[in-house]
Order: C-alpha cells, then structure tokens, then sequence
C-alpha cells in the first residue's frame, strides 16, 4: 500500500452522482486556501474537505459533502468482524475466524442447496473495481446466478429505456456543463436541489432564459428555481408522468412542432407512435393528470422552440411499474424533437448513486458481465471467460433482479445464504417488512459495511471495510466521466478493503482465474473486461486519469473517449434510435379510493439513501432528526391532523408513525415521507414491490395509505416514546 | 371461438387491439368487418382536421396491419347488410355469409338531421328499412350541396374547403362539437355563427352561470351567437348549372343568416338499423344488459355509441320507455371494449372472467378550445339557495350542497354539487387548473376540502405560500445546497460576517453551486440597513 500522502489529496465526494471534486488534507496541515471550511463537529483526527474546481461542481459542495470528513472519525465504526454467537449477541472476532466461518458457511450451503442458493446483493455506491470483482466472485467463487444490486432501485428504468432507444445506457451522454447553455430544460421527477445541490448551478442558463421546467406533484426546491418568470411549474397527480407525456407528444405531433428530417434520418419507429398518441389529446389528458391544457401546450411549445433544449428525468418518473414506458416516453418526446445527439440539446436520466453508472455496468447485474455486456450472449461469455482464463461453460446464466432475489430469501429452492455490499436493504428496499421477514428466514447473512447499519444488525457476520478516504479506486459519475478515487487517509486497523475480503473467500473457496487485492491491478482487468463491449473502459488506465484527463465512455483503446455521444449514430448496429410506441396501464394498486392519499417517497438535501452514512453526522442529523409526513393543510383539516401532531401512515404492508408537517407545497391528494429513516419511520414499509416487466424496478413512487392523527393520551406518547 | 366484429371505428378498433393476444394464441378466430376504407380515426379530433389543426395520420388509432399480420380478418369497404341470428351468420354486401359464435357491433352513430324544411331526412324505423332494406343500411345520409354535418373524414374535408377559403360557417346547435367546430373555425381564420335556441349554450351540460360566462367567451373569441332561435328551413341559390347551394338558414322568427356552408351539429343518434332488422330490442341504442350483451341475443353485444346499456330487470323490462342512452363519448366507449374483449378472451380460454362490469357513468364533458375552458358533468341545475325536499335530505349519500363561484367579468365560473362531501356534479368554465383538479376528484370520489375556495386558488398567482413572497423572512432558504436560512445569515452577520466571503465560511452559504451568492449580498445591505434584524422582527 502506498505511503499515505502528507499533503492535500484530490478525490471526490463519498455521495451522490454528481461526485463533486474535493480535497482532503490532514488535520495538521496548514489549512489550503481561504474558503477551507472546517467540519464544525469533526473529531479533529479527520481530514480537512475543500471544493475543487471541476466542470461539475465547479469547487463547491453540499452540506453533505462539507460534513462528509466526520464519518471518518465517527465513534459508530466497526473496526473488527463480528460474529454473532450462541446467546444472539455480536463479538468481535479475528479477520481469519471471521473470513473461515464465512467460506464454511457458503460452502456447505451450496453442498445442501446448490450454488444458487447463494445470493450476493451488491450497491452503487461501491468503486467500478469492487463491482467488478465482486460480479466476478459470485459467477467463479461461489458459481451463483443469483447476484444483484441496490441500482435496480434507482437506475434500472432509465437503462432499460436508454438500452432499449439508444443501444447504449449513459445516464447523461453529454458533460454537464453542457446544461449551462441551454434555453430550456425540462426536469421530470428530480429534486436536484436537494439530491445533488451544486448542479443546479448548470441551470442558470435555462432560468435566465425563463425555460426552466420542473414537473414534480410538490412545489420543491428545485420547483423553486423556476418562480419569477425563470420557468414553470407542472404539477401532475402521482403516477400519471406517463399519460403526462403521451400528452405533450400528441401536441408536438398535432402542431406540427417535430423535427420532420431528424425523425425521418436518425429514427424508427415513428409512425407507431403517431397512432399511439392520436387517443391522448390535451383536454383527456388533463383529466387524468390534473395539469391544465394550457399549460400543457405551453410546455410543448416551449420544448420545441429551439435551440438548447434538454429532457432530463429523475427517480419521481423512473421508480414505477411503468418506469421503463415512462422513460422511454421521455425520450420519445426528445426524439421528435430531434434532442439527442444534436450539438446543443439532448435527452439524460440523472443517475442517483455515487457509482450508479460505473456499478451498472461491469457484472454486479443479475444479466450482465464487465462491460456493460449481456450475460446471455455467448459471445460476450466467451469474452469474458477469456479474460478470466476459464471455460465459458462455468460462467452461470442469468440470475433475478433485486426484488425477486430479495423475495426468494429463505423461500424454499430460494437464497439460503446471503452476502450483502454496500446496501442497507431493511431500510432502502420496497416492502421492507417483507425484506427484514426474509432476512430473517436465511441460515447466514454476510454483511459488509463500515457502521452497524440496520441491515447490518441482523447478520450473522459484518465485515468491517474502509470509506471512501480509506481506499483508492474509480468511480464512473452521471455524465459517464471515470474519475479517481483516492486515498487520503489510512482506515482504522482491523478494517480491510473489500477487494481483499474477496480476494480471502475466493481463496479459501478455490475459486478459478485470480482476485487481485490491488485496485490497479483490478483496473487492469476491467478494462481487457470491458473491452469491446458498450462501456468499453478499455482505452483508460490510472496514469491517464490521475494527469486528469477527462475520460468518458466509450474509451477504446487507441481513442480519446466520447464526452459526447450520438453525435453521428446511435448504438444500434443500424444507428438510428428506436422509437417505441408505449401505453399507459392501471397501477399497482388501486390509489385515492375511499379518502385514500397517494405516498410518494424521496430525498431531503441532509441525507442520503438510507440515512446509514449520514444520520451518523451529528449536524446533518441535527438538522433533520426525524422524518415528518408532508401533507396539504386542507387534507390535514379533512383528517384532523395538526402541524407537528402524531400521525399513522398505514396501507396493509406497515406503519409509519412520525409527526405531521402541513405545507401547501404538495397536491391535496398526495403525501411525502423521505426514506431515510429506520424502524417506525421507514417510508419503505408502506411501499410496493410489484415491479416493472422490463426493469424489475419497483413501485416506490406511488403507494395507496391512509393518514390518520394519533391521540396524544399519555399511552399513546408513551408507546411513541418506545417506538421512536 | 369465432368472434365477428361489425364496425371499425376507435371503439371497434380499441376491442381488437385488446382481442390480439387471443387471436395470437389460436383461441380466437376475429373477423372485423368496416364500412370505412381509412383507417379508424379518433373521431374526438375530427373538428380540428377540419379546421387544419392536425392531418389524418396524426388521429389515426387503428393498426390494420398489424391486426392483420397477427391473423386477424379485416375486411374493410364491406358492408354488413344483415344478420340472420338464426343462423348466428352475417352477411355481407358482397353476398359472403360470415359465420360467429359472438357477433359484437361497434357500429358507432351518425349525426342526428333536424326537421328542416328543405333538408331531407330518411327515416330508420323497421317499416322503412324492410321496404327500402340494405340500401339504408351503414349508410350516411345525402345532404344538399353547402349542408354537411360533422362526423366523418368527407365531412372534414367539406368544411376544410370552406375554412382555407375563409369563408363563413353556421352552425346550428350549441352543443360541444359545435361550439369546437365555430372556435377552431374562428381560430383559423373563417367566420363562424352559432344558432341555437336555447338561452345559453351547451344548455344540456350547463347552468345558465356557467352558460353565460362561456356565452362572453364565445363572443370574445369572435364567434357570433344567435340564439333563442329556431331553425325551420334553408334556403338555397340555383346555380345556372340548375344545381343548388345552401344560401341561408331561416329560422322561425324569419330571420335569415347567410353562409358558405351550413353544418348541422345537432347530436347523434345510434346506428341500430342492423338490429332492428334483426329484430334485436333497440331504444336510444341496441338495447343491451349490463354484461353488454343484447337482451334479444345473448350471442350478440354492442359497445359504444351503438350500445344502450339497461341493467336487465323485471321492472325494466316492463318500461315503455327505457332509462338512459349511450353516452356519446369515446372514453366510455373503450372501457366497454376493454372489458368485453377481456371477457370474451377469458371465454376462448376456457376461464373465468371478471364479472364486474364497466360501471355506467355520467358523462364529463370537456370543450376543446384554446383560451376557452369548459369542463362540466352531472346535473348542475342545482342552486345554492334551493330549498332542501324531503326525498333529498334522505337519499343514503346525504342530502345535496351546492358551493358556488361566479366572477362574470373575468370569465371564471364553477359550481360544485356535492353530497357528504363527494362531488356528485359540477361545472368550471374559465378555470383551467381548477377543472383539472374537480375532474380527478371527481372520477376518485374523493371528499372535498371543508374549505372548497382551496380548490379555486389552484388557478389563483397567490398559490405559493406567504413565506415565500418575502425574501428576508427568517425561516426563508437562502442556500439551498447547504440548507442555510436566512435567519442563520443574520446571526452570522450579527456576529461580525458582514461579507459574502466570510458568510460563506461561516455558514457555508454560497459553498454549493454559488447560485445565492446574489442573495447573501442582498441579504447583507438589508441587514445592515434594518439594523440585523430580519423581517419577522421588523
């Protein structure tokens, strides 16, 4: 392991996608410049963070970002394995008992039930080589199809739809900073200016322009940014983004807004699509989604009026059974429009997770191998296997997505034995009841983390690995740049990396082919992985990234990489994007029926994903201790429910008890919960895991429940006191 | 199973996209059969090609040949000329008999002619249709020269002619396809002249507030208007050719409006004139069950415009006059498809199918116009200061409230009738969110807000929260990326960060995408100049 540097150490945010440049410098060096900002609650051991210019952040950050340097010092760190013994309590054990147990474990497991009946669920938030190599374990160490992640919550939608019309899923296939110059932008279910607050700075061109369009069923932050004529607000029922679209397509069509020679050159498709939209006309569609038609030609107007204009959505349109439909609508609007691959406007999904575009492109997958390859094509198999330096026969075929592979647990010929990466699934996966019930059902769980997250207390085993100052590696961002992650600190003894935790089990697992510990050498791999395939990384070594070299995918050997895709032809073999006719269906369950209100679930600008990291931060959890239940004052008058009062968020999954904030900022018919918060607070007890047929994505956005106030007796404060 | 489909307009063409997973699967054998040789359109946008808002392909919904790769029979500019039940056949004007185990029509309505003097019309009844017989059947009827109706792709085209030359239209009837046809007509650049003779327009779907508050719009938007006129005849030109042309529109207090051509928009009437001779019941429709099969025929049902849904019951059946008639509008139309095509595809596969059926539901109508918004279902007669009737207070729904809105001035308009809080009816003219909102809370059955004026500030400039509206509040945002208030700005600045530079590394304010930075300045005069204190305190 290299020496750990003395002075500053460029690397970017532990958080989001937008990975925001930063600098860590030790404690005891001199403080770099005059806008360091020190963490107020640091222990003073962690390092010092500053913003560093980047196109992407362009030197600031978040609140989260500023705080992120206290989790490296946080008194919560797990810093042995631990072992839950006979009397169900955890103990601290050595690495070789821990990593022994473990191997005996998946072995016998596999001897009684098959290999299959080892489950491996990985995250977005691990670097490019974890994801990587932990694909690679689970195919050759354990010899499993059944691998998946937490990005098939996030990001599986939009890929599909991106797979399905491009040939090619990146999130942005443009850099962000593109964004600056456009007129219009139009935002579909995406609170940026909560979830990755810098990059609404790439906005200010639109604002300016007063084409900023939010659609989103509350008034949000980032639906602020578009008041006093800097855009508009759309404010449709939830679950109706789909007709939403099919609405402002037929408009394009019927006033003739297309782009007649770009839909005719670089597409397929269109004349389904005509026949599919002839039944939404504008006045249907409002009364299904509650925007008015005026504001729907308004907006359709406006998208077609010119240059630089952008369609971007978010997980508010993505996560739904009709998420991939829903995506694909989108970019069906923007290729009537002829956006994508033009030189100044263009189609995007914002990828959520810090390493949600690299994660999902190199075999952490249920149907994927290293670059962005399906698992299924023998020729890719072959590829492959080559690299690996096995028989293409030992590589398994496809396994589940996430939410069938976590329904499978402990069922009978389900997952036995189940091995978990980064994902803190009780709190971050739908129907958690459900998940935490099939947890419990396993004979082992294996847990990696660096806290006791609350997925984590239920394992057998937690193995305790480094954060992200701790390690070196790559991170692949929104806009599909691969950037270097890098050490600034050293972990804490007893906690190890979790390419060498692999590298330990596959050993003691007599696995094929080679586990290299070191990310380079990890790095080296992917890339002769990944050669060929769509993310082909094969072009990028660390040298390249570390002279900061703007490095986007596709990046074959020999070429300068692809800041800007589409440009000449899309990824299909014959270039030209594939419009697909899409439909509305019924959803999951019925919604607003008996004085019902409809949940919708996200972000708050404190936190992130399942609060595991972040509520660990004392300001960040200061600032947000608790989830509170948004809801409209004149909904709350109907319920009796008063600001800051007691209430049950119930439906037949759970229960969510928590207090109650009134705000005209969301529609009358809906309620919001972030999804940050365990135990009784846990929005993901109340949704659905019906899923998507083309994604496997899950119903979060969109859950029947009914709201009711909790008398405040003396037993019921008392019970609340216990439960919270 | 052999199913026959007679009528491929959007209702029938909805049923056959739905029946193709079982056409597919070889567990049904479909045959359609379509009078039209175009591809069905949505006829919801039929005033707007007429006008040159939209082109034929654009409200095209069928897709023939995909229904006829996947095996489906389409045989369209065929007509059905009878159905002999007997034989469970149709037949076909080609002679060729078509044999089925289900026979659904689909076959639609024509435009309703009104008794004018100079304008024929031909009676459908089953005296007339067994001495004139297939020649009045699924056919459109002849109108002189200048006098069209509006339902059809030639009758688009016929009022195309007459709006690229600017010319002027009158139309006769106030009803929704009407009043589209004289806005659009306007918008385009034609004259248009509604004669109607009620006293509001739209007086089947409005009050007489929401009536005339669209009466003004009418006029704003440069429609004239004649009402409490009765039509009584036409009165042509004779062209030297000896042909004759519509000249004018006379009505019963002699008054003679002139146009290019006359459109008779005055309803619709259904297409029953198969059954008839086939001797199923017919009413305002064919006269069909809740199941929507035929009370005659249980072999035969019917959806759409055709269909007259009449739950079958002993009393019912003892009526001279059934309840109800189809309801026009294309929404209801498809979720009869939709149903009926699940139940006969459950049918072929030997399964059971789901015994609900689409429940009847009144009609909401919806003017399609721009810069005109109309939206109203129900009865609306009701007013606010009605007295309450006995039968009314004991209805189990709870009795009938009516709230009210009315701003003539400003074109805006509603009326909400509601029982225990439910809307059971309502109107909205010139309120284009709030019709919105009414109508998904309408179609939930969801209770209203005790306060109902929340439901009329959706369209309001006052719909953001008094926070917001000043800047300077403590509580209101100043960075977002960093969640720094205003109120955290003024106790930095009071501690001695009186610049953006150090405000920013005290509260991190500014450290995000420094968007705010504006803002902290502006905040900084402010404070400076109050003396720190914020506006709360102010």
């Amino acid at each position: 392991m290299p020496a750990l540097p003395v002075a500053a150490t460029p690397t970017h945010c532990p958080y989001c996608a937008l990975q925001c440049a930063m600098t860590l410098t030790p404690a005891s060096a001199p403080a770099l410049g005059p806008t360091t900002v020190p963490a107020p609650d640091a222990v003073p051991a962690v390092p010092v963070v500053e913003g560093r210019a980047f196109p992407t952040n362009r030197g600031g950050l978040c609140t989260k970002g500023w705080t992120s340097p206290t989790l490296l010092g946080s008194p919560d760190r797990i810093t042995a394995p631990l072992i839950r013994g006979a009397d169900g309590a955890f103990r601290e054990a050595g690495w070789d008992e821990a990593l022994d147990l473990v191997a005996d474990r998946l072995r016998e497991t596999r001897r009684l039930h098959g290999a299959d009946a080892v489950g491996v669920f990985g995250g977005g938030g691990l670097t490019n080589e974890k994801a990587y190599l932990l694909g690679k374990f689970a195919r050759l160490a354990l010899g499993t199809s059944r691998i998946d992640y937490n990005g098939r919550f996030c990001m599986s939608s939009a890929a599909a739809a991106g797979t399905r019309a491009f040939g090619i899923d990146r999130g942005l296939p443009f850099p962000v900073e593109h964004l600056d110059a456009a007129e219009t932008v139009l935002l579909l279910g995406t609170n940026v200016a909560e979830t990755m607050p810098p990059f609404i700075g790439h906005l200010t061109g639109a604002q300016a322009a007063g084409g900023l369009i939010v659609v989103d069923p509350r008034r949000t932050a980032t639906v602020r940014l578009t008041e006093d004529g800097q855009g508009m607000h759309v404010q449709p029922t939830p679950g109706s983004d789909l007709v939403l679209l099919l609405g402002l397509i037929h408009i394009v069509i019927a006033e003739r807004l297309w782009d007649e020679a770009y839909v005719a050159e670089r597409t397929t498709g269109f004349s389904e699509l005509r026949r599919s939209v002839s039944v939404w006309w504008p006045e249907r569609v409002a009364s299904e989604t509650g925007v008015p038609v005026p504001q729907l030609r308004e907006v359709a107007r406006r998208l077609a009026s010119g240059r630089g204009t952008y369609i971007l959505t978010g997980r508010g349109v993505e996560q739904h059974v009709d998420g991939t439909d829903t995506a694909t609508a989108a970019i069906n609007l923007s290729l009537l429009l002829g956006l994508p691959g033009s030189r100044h406007s263009g189609y995007g999904t914002l990828t959520g997770q810090g390493n949600g575009q690299g994660g999902r492109e190199h075999g952490q997958k249920a149907d994927q191998l290293p670059g962005y390859r399906k698992i299924a094509d023998p020729e890719a198999r072959r590829h492959v296997a080559a690299v690996w330096g096995v028989d293409p026969a030992i590589i398994p075929g496809p396994g589940l997505p996430a939410v069938q592979l976590l329904q499978s647990l402990g069922q009978p010929d389900g997952i036995r034995a189940f091995l978990v990466h980064g994902s803190n699934v009780v709190v971050s996966a739908p129907n958690a009841a459900r998940v935490a019930a099939g947890l419990a059902a396993l004979d082992f769980l294996v847990v990696c983390d660096f806290f006791l997250s609350e997925t984590a207390a239920l394992a057998d085993v937690v193995l305790p690995v480094t954060q992200w100052a701790e390690e070196e590696g790559t991170i692949t961002s929104l806009e599909g740049r691969v950037l270097r992650r890098r050490r600034a600190v050293s972990a804490p003894p007893g906690v190890r990396d979790e390419l060498w935790v692999l590298h330990e089990l596959a050993d003691r697992l007599d696995a094929p082919s080679t586990f290299h510990t070191d990310p380079e050498a990890v790095f080296e791999e992917l890339r002769l992985a990944s050669e060929g395939g769509i993310a082909d990384y094969s072009g990028i070594d660390y040298a390249l990234l570390d002279a900061g070299e703007a490095a986007f995918w596709p990046y074959p050997r020999g070429s300068v990489g692809t800041p800007r895709l589409f440009a000449q032809s899309f990824g299909h073999p014959d270039g030209l994007a594939r419009i697909v006719a899409v439909a509305p269906t019924p959803p999951a369950e019925p919604l607003n029926v008996d004085g019902g209100l409809t949940l919708i679930t996200g972000r708050l600008l404190e936190h992130y994903q399942s609060g595991a990291q972040t509520r660990r931060v004392p300001e960040l959890a200061a600032a947000q201790p608790h989830a509170r239940l948004q809801l409209h004052p004149a909904t709350a008058a109907r319920l009796g429910i008063d600001d800051d009062a007691v209430v049950e968020v119930v439906n037949g999954r759970g229960i969510v008890r928590c207090r109650a904030r009134l705000s005209v900022d969301i529609r009358p018919d809906t309620v919001f919960l972030p999804f940050h918060f365990p135990a009784d607070e846990s929005a993901n007890v109340l949704t659905l895991d019906a899923v998507d047929p083309i994604s496997g994505m899950p119903e979060f956005k969109k859950s029947a429940v009914l709201v009711r106030p909790v008398l405040e007796t003396v037993d019921a404060r008392a019970t609340l006191e216990v439960a919270l | 199973m052999r199913v026959v489909l007679i009528g491929y307009g959007p209702v029938g063409s909805r049923f056959v996209d739905e029946m193709l997973p079982s056409v597919r699967d070889g567990s049904v054998e479909l045959t359609v059969i379509g009078a039209e040789t175009t591809d069905a359109y949505n006829r919801v946008l039929v005033a707007e090609l007429a006008v040159g808002h939209t082109d034929l392909e654009s409200i095209i919904v069928a897709d023939r040949g995909g229904a006829a790769a996947s095996g489906v029979r389409v045989l369209t500019g065929t007509t059905a000329v009878a159905i002999d039940t007997a034989a469970a056949q149709v037949v076909l004007d080609t002679g060729e008999r078509v044999g089925y185990d289900r026979l659904v029509l689909a076959t639609g309505a024509r435009a309703n002619i009104p008794t004018l003097d100079g304008v024929a019309k031909p009676q459908r009844d089953l005296t007339h249709l067994e001495k004139y017989g297939p020649a009045l059947v699924g056919r459109d009827d002849d109108l002189p020269t200048g006098i069209t109706v509006l339902r059809d792709l030639a009758d688009a085209e016929r009022i195309a002619r007459t709006v690229r030359a600017g010319g002027r239209i009158v139309v006769l009837g106030a009803g929704v396809l009407g009043l589209e046809l004289a806005l659009a007509a306007t918008q385009a650049g034609a004259q248009a002249c509604v004669v109607h003779h009620g006293d509001i327009p739209m007086p089947r779907n409005l009050d007489r507030g929401g009536g005339r508050v669209l009466q003004a719009a009418l006029r704003r938007a440069g429609v004239s208007v004649v009402e409490h006129s009765r039509a009584e005849a036409v009165s042509f030109h004779e062209h030297e050719t000896g042909d004759r042309s519509f000249d004018a529109l006379i009505t019963a207090d002699g008054k003679q409006i002139r146009g290019d051509l006359l459109v008779l928009s005055c309803g619709v009437g259904a297409r029953t004139e198969l059954a008839t001779l086939a001797g199923l019941q017919t009413a305002a429709g064919i006269v069909v069950d809740a199941d929507l099969r035929s009370w005659s025929d249980p072999a035969i049902s019917a959806i759409g415009d055709c269909a007259h849904v009449v739950p079958r019951t002993a009393e019912a059946a003892e009526l001279a006059v059934l309840p109800g008639a189809p309801t026009g509008l294309i929404g209801s139309g498809w979720r009869q498809a939709a149903w009926l095509a699940a139940q006969l595809r459950a049918e072929a596969a030997g399964l059971l199918a789901d015994p609900a059926a689409p429940a009847e539901r009144d009609a909401l109508v919806m003017l399609k116009a721009e810069g005109i918004d109309v939206v109203a279902i129900g009865d609306v007669s009701a007013e606010p200061w009605d007295p309450q009737y006995a039968d009314d207070l004991d209805d189990p729904r709870g009795p009938q409230r009516v709230a009210q809105w009315a701003d003539p001035e400003n074109g805006s308009y509603a009326k909400l009738i509601t029982r225990s809080g439910v809307l059971t009816a309502f109107v909205c003219v010139g309120m284009p969110r709030t019709a919105a909102e009414l109508t998904l809370l309408y179609e939930r059955g969801a209770e209203l807000p005790a306060d109902r004026s929340v439901l009329l500030r959706f369209d309001g400039p006052d719909y953001t929260p008094a926070l917001d509206s000043d800047v300077f509040a403590p509580g209101a945002t100043v960075c977002w990326c960093n969640g720094v208030t205003v109120a955290h700005i003024a106790d930095s600045a009071a501690c001695g960060n009186t610049t953006v530079a150090c405000i920013g590394k005290d509260t991190r304010a500014g450290t995000g995408c420094g968007g705010c930075k504006g803002r902290i300045a502006d905040l900084l005069v402010h404070l400076e100049a109050t003396g720190g204190t914020t506006s709360a305190a102010v």
